[in-house]
């Protein structure tokens, strides 16, 4: 059972976080019933795995393992794991010529809408690093934490992402002038 | 890593994440600075990189926690914060009933030498079921009956109870039943049904009815937690969680009302 300092010391860590944690649950689950059940279990468990957190260590980064961790387990989770990996599927990885286009000249970054839904329409599987990144600011080598898998993983699905959003967010048809 | 390891001497995709991700040596973002100098086509895709990196972020942190969300989370943590700790015999009650029953006639006796009167028995029982639904929540201990199947779950207690009940043929929406287990409340033997509603757990407690034990009020809130009793003529009904009172209450009328379902 953890001490009353301890106690102190888990909520005014996590206190600030939650903004963080329900938005990046949001993200993971598209529900913000879910997101909040979501975000609710994890700082259950977080409380209740405090005494195992180390002090100096990245808290964001334990706590957002363990809300990923909650978020495969929940029934939102376990469907998105039916993902195909990309790293099973090596044809998938062959990144093409990257170099700008005259279409990324005219990509569509300010118009927040087109972000949003393309955003929504990348893999589960590289948002939530591409996001961990980008909106939270973490590290490579914490989103490594986070998802348990390696740098390198973290790396690949993070230029995937970036890659498919450029491809989602290029205009079409008459949209190119 | 070097800043031209591509055929054409171009920064490579992973250079070039590392690059608007802050994530290289400050030796290796100066050896790209400098490539970048020299190097129109890359410096033109670190722009595009750093503006989609700068949009992915703006998009991403568009999406705020509703306020009563925030505010509820909020609660939920002050309300972890000050929990009492649940004594450690309570904890290990939840899979041993005989030294609950000890325990609790314990307690018994002391509070019947002290006199304390109804009202604080009454509180008693309320900590009492709370310790007991905190105790299945932490210890991850299973039920000694795990099934969503209510015909499965209500005969599993008969001969084990001195009375019965009914379980709701239909629950409400949203809940599921996880399972049983005897337990003692207030030294009287008690079933012990667990339930989800969404991802919260519910523990509801049922005892016989008598005039020994308080009755407490409808309703009662303890660390956070909303506690709901009901009343049938043979049965008292008490239902523990952090689940929303309006779910909380829908759950508790359905178990009253499969004990009359006529």
């Amino acid at each position: 059972m953890l001490s009353a300092a301890s106690r102190a010391s888990f909520e005014s860590l996590t206190l600030p976080l939650l903004p963080s944690l329900y938005r990046h649950a949001f993200w993971l689950c598209r529900d913000h019933s879910e997101a909040e059940d979501l975000v609710q279990e994890s700082i259950s468990k977080a409380l209740r795995a405090f005494a195992s957190f180390q002090a100096g260590t990245n808290f964001k980064a334990w706590i957002f393992r363990i809300l990923h961790n909650t978020f495969l387990t929940s029934r939102t989770g376990i469907a998105a794991a039916r993902t195909v990996f990309l790293e099973d599927q090596p044809e998938l990885l062959s990144v093409s010529d990257d170099r700008p286009t005259p279409e990324d000249h005219l990509i569509r970054l300010n118009n927040e809408t087109a972000i949003n839904d393309a955003l929504a329409q990348l893999q589960p599987l590289l948002r939530e690093p591409l996001l961990l990144c980008d909106a939270e600011g973490l590290k490579y080598k914490e989103i490594a934490l986070v998802l348990d898998v390696p740098i390198g993983t973290v790396m690949s699905r993070i230029s995937r992402a970036r890659q498919s959003l450029r491809q989602i967010l290029r205009p079409e048809g008459k949209e190119f002038q | 890593m070097t800043t031209t390891s591509q055929a054409a001497g171009h920064l490579s995709p992973d250079q070039l994440n590392a690059f608007v991700d802050r994530e290289l040596s400050s030796g290796e973002m100066e050896q790209i600075e400098q490539h970048l100098m020299d190097c129109h086509p890359c410096a033109l895709r670190v722009l595009s990189a750093t503006q989609l990196k700068t949009a992915t972020a703006r998009a991403a942190q568009s999406v705020a926690a509703p306020p009563e969300a925030l505010t509820r989370l909020t609660a939920q943590l002050n309300a972890q914060f000050h929990q009492r700790p649940p004594r450690k015999t309570m904890r290990a009650s939840w899979t041993r009933p005989m030294q609950w029953a000890a325990v609790a006639a314990s307690f018994l006796f002391v509070i019947s030498l002290v006199g304390l009167r109804q009202a604080r028995q009454a509180g008693a029982v309320s900590a009492e079921l709370l310790d007991q639904h905190l105790a299945a929540l932490s210890s991850g201990a299973l039920p000694e009956v795990i099934s969503t199947d209510r015909h499965t779950v209500k005969p599993w207690f008969q001969g084990k109870l001195p009375f019965s009940f009914n379980l709701p043929e239909a629950l409400p929406a949203d809940t599921t039943l996880k399972g049983g287990d005897l337990t003692y409340v207030n030294a009287q033997p008690a079933a012990m049904l667990l339930f989800t509603i969404r991802k919260h757990e519910v523990s509801v407690f049922l005892t016989q009815r008598s005039n020994r034990l308080a009755v407490p009020g409808l309703s009662a809130t303890r660390s956070g937690f909303a506690i709901r009793y009901a009343i049938t003529p043979e049965l008292r009904i008490a239902a523990v969680s952090d689940v929303s009172s309006a779910d909380l209450d829908r759950l508790v009328a359905a178990l009253a009302q499969a004990q009359s379902p006529d």
